[in-house]
């Protein structure tokens, strides 16, 4: 692999954040997910304008910001569910530069390494529970049915849902459907997980059932990215917060910090928006 | 009486018409819809076109070109072969964006969550889309084949020995007892169809409690 620096494109990086800048070299490296200037545009509309971002193993990192801000989309972009214009990155160990058409085998192997939780859960309707969980871990870690389903009986008991295993989707909860969701994530045994405003289709308390589940599994050791409007998840379970805007990071760092004294105007606006609704 | 007999003789003619064209519909609907999705334009430019072709002839021009058309040239087909391969060819048309229908129903989540988990466009498309998709489409499905029972008497103009061919041949002979000889056949029309519509809809009804969303 030949050393790649996206730094020719001139975004003015405010002093102490990540400029940009991939470590390829490092054996092992400090960051499981490293973004540099990730840029992206949908039509004319531009949405990520040089995002750079290093998560490190083990770290929770909350991504917060008005909508419209590029979270979604800057997460979509690191399972390449999006397919950004330019930039490139580093995760769990793979380099993939983003200005350029993927093969399919490195794709394939970046999501296996990324497992990835929706908004809107997308369990597999026609598929009970349990096969949800089953069908992935047999055609991509080539798991026999029965290690399959053993391992998804572990998953499922993790969660709380062993007694849903035979249910349809339909069937259960939405808050129910986003831990098979986040079970069916986890039996792939990714090195990191993306979180994708996984409770605002929640009502409170179910949303509350999700988040429980998500702190323990932030608790085993995993590295997660969470796109959130729950700032006491960002506060309490993350370990660095980051806020966009505009396509943009325009602050980053420790969440306490940030939510007791925001460094920026528009940081202070947002979160009093969102605290005091 | 021996017009009757004639016309029941003649009911497997009209239900092979039926099935073949179907079969050859559905497979060349199936090469069609992933061509039609393509995002290259050399392959759904000539997709879309052959569809439009398929449904905007009317089915009996089609039969005409490939019975007599053909037979001018180096392939011969007879009635039946014409038949079945001409009304193929127009259930293709519509078979394909029926297809395109059931795909573009199911949820976009469906195809980013099969991505997300890394698996192959093959499994993603057999495990997770084709089942939902089907269930979409059986409906339009089940219609479509019903009216392809009843189509399947355009046949007779190239002279296919199906239900009307038949009956109409005892009308010619007689006229004022022929006429019931097209009854009989109308009787067995709806005979048909209806079990083919009870059987549709008991399977959109399992499809349906297994998962409905």
């Amino acid at each position: 692999m030949t050393e790649t620096i996206a730094e020719t494109q001139t975004e003015t990086v405010p002093k102490g954040r990540y400029s940009g800048k991939v470590d390829i070299g490092l054996k092992t490296p400090k960051y499981l997910v490293e973004l540099a200037q990730v840029s992206k545009h949908f039509g004319s509309n531009h949405v990520l304008k040089g995002v750079s971002l290093r998560v490190k193993p083990g770290e929770v990192c909350s991504i917060i910001g008005p909508s419209g801000a590029g979270k979604s989309t800057l997460l979509r972009c690191i399972n390449l569910l999006e397919t950004p214009d330019s930039g490139n990155m580093v995760v769990a160990g793979q380099y993939v530069d983003l200005g350029k058409p993927q093969d399919r085998r490195a794709l394939l192997s970046l999501r296996r390494n990324v497992g990835m939780v929706f908004q809107s859960f997308n369990l597999f309707p026609h598929l009970t529970v349990m096969d949800n969980i089953a069908l992935p871990q047999r055609r991509v870690l080539k798991r026999t049915e029965a290690e399959a389903k053993e391992h998804g009986m572990e998953l499922l008991e993790r969660v709380g849902l062993a007694d849903k295993a035979d249910s349809y989707p339909a069937k259960i909860s939405g808050g129910q459907q986003q831990r098979v969701a986040i079970a069916r994530a986890l039996a792939l045994e990714p090195k990191a997980m993306l979180f994708d405003e996984p409770t605002s289709a929640l009502d409170p308390e179910l949303a509350q059932e999700v988040l429980t589940v998500m702190k323990e599994v932030a608790s085993s050791g995993m590295t997660m990215l969470v796109v959130t409007h729950e700032m006491n998840f960002a506060r309490n379970v993350g370990d660095h917060l980051v806020v966009m805007e505009d396509g943009a990071i325009i602050e980053e760092g420790d969440p306490e910090q940030i939510m007791s004294d925001p460094a920026q105007e528009r940081t202070r606006q947002f979160l009093a928006a969102v605290i005091n609704h | 009486m021996s017009g009757f007999l004639a016309v029941l003789a003649a009911i497997p003619i009209t239900l092979l018409v039926t099935v073949g064209a179907f079969i050859v519909g559905f497979i060349l609907a199936l090469g069609l819809v992933l061509m039609r999705r393509s995002k290259h334009r050399w392959l759904s430019f000539p997709a879309r076109a052959f569809i439009d072709l398929a449904r905007g002839i009317p089915p009996i021009v089609w039969l005409f070109f490939l019975f007599f058309g053909l037979s001018m040239g180096a392939i011969k087909l007879d009635a039946l072969q014409a038949g079945i391969l001409g009304l193929g060819v127009v259930s293709s048309g519509y078979l394909a964006e029926i297809f395109r229908g059931g795909l573009l129903a199911v949820h976009r989540g469906q195809y980013e969550a099969g991505e997300a988990l890394g698996l192959s466009a093959w499994t993603r498309y057999s495990k997770i889309i084709a089942p939902q998709a089907f269930k979409a489409m059986l409906p339009a499905m089940a219609t479509y084949f019903i009216g392809l029972v009843k189509d399947s008497s355009i046949a007779s103009v190239i002279g296919v020995k199906e239900m009307v061919f038949t009956a109409n041949q005892y009308a010619r002979q007689d006229a004022e007892t022929g006429i019931y000889t097209f009854f009989l056949a109308a009787v067995i029309y709806i005979a048909v169809s209806i079990p083919f519509a009870v059987v549709a809809r008991r399977m959109e009804s399992k499809l349906q409690e297994s998962g409905a969303r």
